[in-house]
């Protein structure tokens, strides 16, 4: 039996929010780019997380009721 | 008038300039306060509550606001504390829970559901709705769903997470990636069916 302690998808797949992030240090970011050069499994589960990312912060935005802001403007201090 | 009671009069009207655009600014930026508090809280009606009490407070105490720093984090600091003190959480957190399925975990779900075997991300991502978004997000427990939302929808940096919510930038990194984990999650189980319950459509 093999025992994949070092499956570099598994690496990739760690390296994926701090990649996404840019927060990773210039070392691991070439690694993880080298391996995506050569995988398409993982290259598309990172575009996917990018387009996510995306997709949840656009339905997240959420319009205030017209109602709502006239009362935060009252809260004003009278001049 | 005397020179004193002209330098009086000068530094009223200063201060009165000053404080209507600090309340300018701030009202301008209530739709962006309002669509996170909105994601923090659990109600249109809690959140619209929370923006009033934050606005009334900001309003309040504008002069412990430091100009030229970030008056959106400023806003959203206050919010959060009101957020806490309306004891919304006493939960604790639940760091040291086992659960955890891998960042590529909801893609795998998603596209395991898909017939075609080639499937491309766009298909995958074709399958979520913006419902299915917010009603995962609003099942991630509090202390992780605080820290995703101020940075994947707040737009704010770790930084400014760490200061608003209080706590270690290492604490907002750690509950970021966890939370973002959990989102998936709840993701994967609302659009494909939770786990073995044979999902597929």
């Amino acid at each position: 039996m093999i025992l994949q302690v070092d499956d570099p998808c598994d690496k990739c797949e760690q390296m994926l929010q701090p990649f996404l992030d840019r927060v990773l240090t210039d070392e691991e970011r070439q690694a993880a780019e080298l391996h995506l050069q050569s995988c398409s499994y993982c290259r598309a589960r990172y575009r996917f997380e990018e387009k996510l990312r995306m997709f949840v912060r656009q339905a997240s935005v959420e319009t205030m009721d017209p109602q709502l802001k006239l009362k935060l403007a009252a809260l004003r201090t009278p001049l | 008038m005397s020179d004193t009671a002209h330098d009086e009069a000068r530094r009223l009207a200063e201060g009165a300039r000053d404080r209507v655009r600090f309340e300018e600014e701030a009202l301008d930026l209530a739709d962006q306060v309002y669509s996170v508090a909105r994601h923090l809280s659990g109600s249109k009606e809690e959140a619209e509550d929370l923006v009033q009490d934050t606005y009334a407070r900001a309003f309040r105490s504008w002069r412990s606001f430091t100009p030229g720093t970030n008056l959106r984090a400023w806003l959203m600091r206050i919010l959060t504390n009101l957020n806490i003190d309306r004891g919304r959480r006493k939960q604790r957190s639940p760091d040291t829970q086992p659960l955890e399925e891998g960042d590529y975990y909801l893609y795998n779900r998603l596209s395991d559901a898909l017939p075609e075997t080639n499937a491309q991300e766009d298909q995958v991502l074709r399958r979520l709705s913006q419902n299915d978004a917010v009603d995962a997000l609003s099942a991630v427990p509090h202390d992780f769903r605080d820290v995703v939302v101020l940075v994947d929808i707040g737009d704010f940096s770790y930084q400014d997470a760490a200061q608003i919510l209080d706590i270690p930038i290492g604490t907002v990194m750690s509950r970021l990636h966890r939370g973002r984990r959990i989102l998936k999650k709840e993701l994967a189980d609302t659009v494909v069916g939770d786990g073995q319950s044979g999902g597929g459509e």
